[in-house]
């Protein structure tokens, strides 16, 4: 950004592509989709002591008003058809972060009839967090990774 | 055995007669087994006798017997087994009424002596694939619907037949041939031989 010399005149310069993306990570909104214990973890990320309003990120109960989905648990065969439906009525851009063993590849029920191995069979998946279930600071640094994930992107520049 | 257990199966004794076919007290707790002829009758008895009074049925599931304590089984496969609590007499006792046929398993339902058993006797045909004739409403509670086979059944693999994955081309979520490998897994024991000096522990 340039801003020597024109500030005192009201007026900063930047890109649209700069902009834009700190528009996009300052106000994530998350569709929380707690699957199961993982989903606890990131309820207390989301309360006072962690705080994630001061991310900008307020979790939404609509996935129409959502930017970014948490799949925090185990995901179902039963489940993933509502679950890939859900990130079908997110509006573009979104993204998904994939939270614990069970939604990166099924962890502990792995081999089990029931479960998904991981929840990139039903979704793009861009951020992944470790753990069972990852504490709410591991899920907080995934998010901020995700936040520098989008201010890489360009959307104008080619 | 405590005077409350002496007391519970000496009413069993005397309000169910020869319908007992086993009565069996271990680890504090009272075991009978009834014929699939008389199993709604005993329940109803249970219920509603004075001097045993169950109320409540806790719990009703299902067993698979063909591979229990890892031996051959001879005799019936399939079993409902059900808790009950009497809160008046503050006792409680384990009924478990085999299926006749392994094929095609069948055990009355008990929804009608108590309300609860409704869920918990869908849960045992979900997953063993017992039927309960006279329940109102027997479908699967549990697996994904039209799921194929009873996954608690010892003969089920555990990671199943299909697997769930997104398919791009339909724009929706399909059921494929399961692809991983099955693992066995055998826990491996460091011990030394003489380890609190038991001999094969």
């Amino acid at each position: 950004m340039g801003i020597e010399g024109i500030l005192q005149e009201g007026f900063v310069t930047t890109t649209a592509d700069k902009l834009i993306n700190y528009v996009r990570t300052g106000s994530l909104w998350p569709m929380s989709f707690g699957l199961a214990c993982c989903a606890i973890e990131m309820i207390h990320a989301g309360c006072s002591r962690y705080d994630l309003d001061r991310f900008g990120i307020v979790f939404r109960p609509s996935p129409r008003q959502s930017d970014v989905m948490v799949v925090a648990g185990t995901l179902t065969n039963k489940m993933a058809p509502a679950m890939r439906k859900v990130y079908d009525q997110m509006a573009e851009p979104r993204w998904v972060v994939s939270m614990g063993s069970c939604a990166n590849g099924g962890g502990y029920y792995h081999y089990s009839y029931s479960v998904v191995r991981g929840c990139d069979r039903i979704v793009p998946v861009d951020i992944y967090v470790p753990g069972c279930p990852p504490t709410a600071e591991a899920l907080i640094y995934g998010l901020i990774q995700l936040q520098n994930k989008i201010r890489r992107t360009n959307t104008i520049a080619r | 055995m405590s005077a409350t257990l002496e007391a519970l199966c000496q009413n069993l004794q005397k309000h169910l007669g020869d319908r007992v076919q086993s009565l069996k007290v271990a680890l504090g707790e009272v075991t009978i087994e009834v014929d699939v002829a008389d199993y709604l009758a005993v329940m109803n008895t249970l219920r509603d006798e004075a001097e045993l009074c169950f109320e409540e049925l806790i719990d009703l599931c299902g067993v698979d017997y063909s591979a229990y304590a890892n031996v051959p089984r001879e005799g019936k496969r399939f079993a409902a087994v059900s808790h009950l609590l009497s809160i008046a007499r503050n006792w409680r006792l384990r009924v478990r009424c085999f299926a006749p046929d392994d094929d095609f398993p069948s055990v009355p339902s008990v929804t009608a002596v108590w309300n609860v058993a409704d869920w918990f006797e869908r849960e045992a045909f979900d997953l063993f694939g017992i039927v309960f004739p006279g329940h109102l409403d027997l479908r699967r509670i549990l697996t994904d619907y039209g799921f194929i086979g009873h996954p608690f059944r010892k003969d089920f693999p555990v990671s199943g037949y299909v697997e769930m994955r997104y398919d791009p081309d339909q724009q929706r979520v399909i059921y494929q041939p399961v692809t991983i490998e099955p693992r066995e897994v055998t826990p491996r024991i460091v011990r030394e031989a003489s380890y609190g000096n038991v001999e094969n522990a």
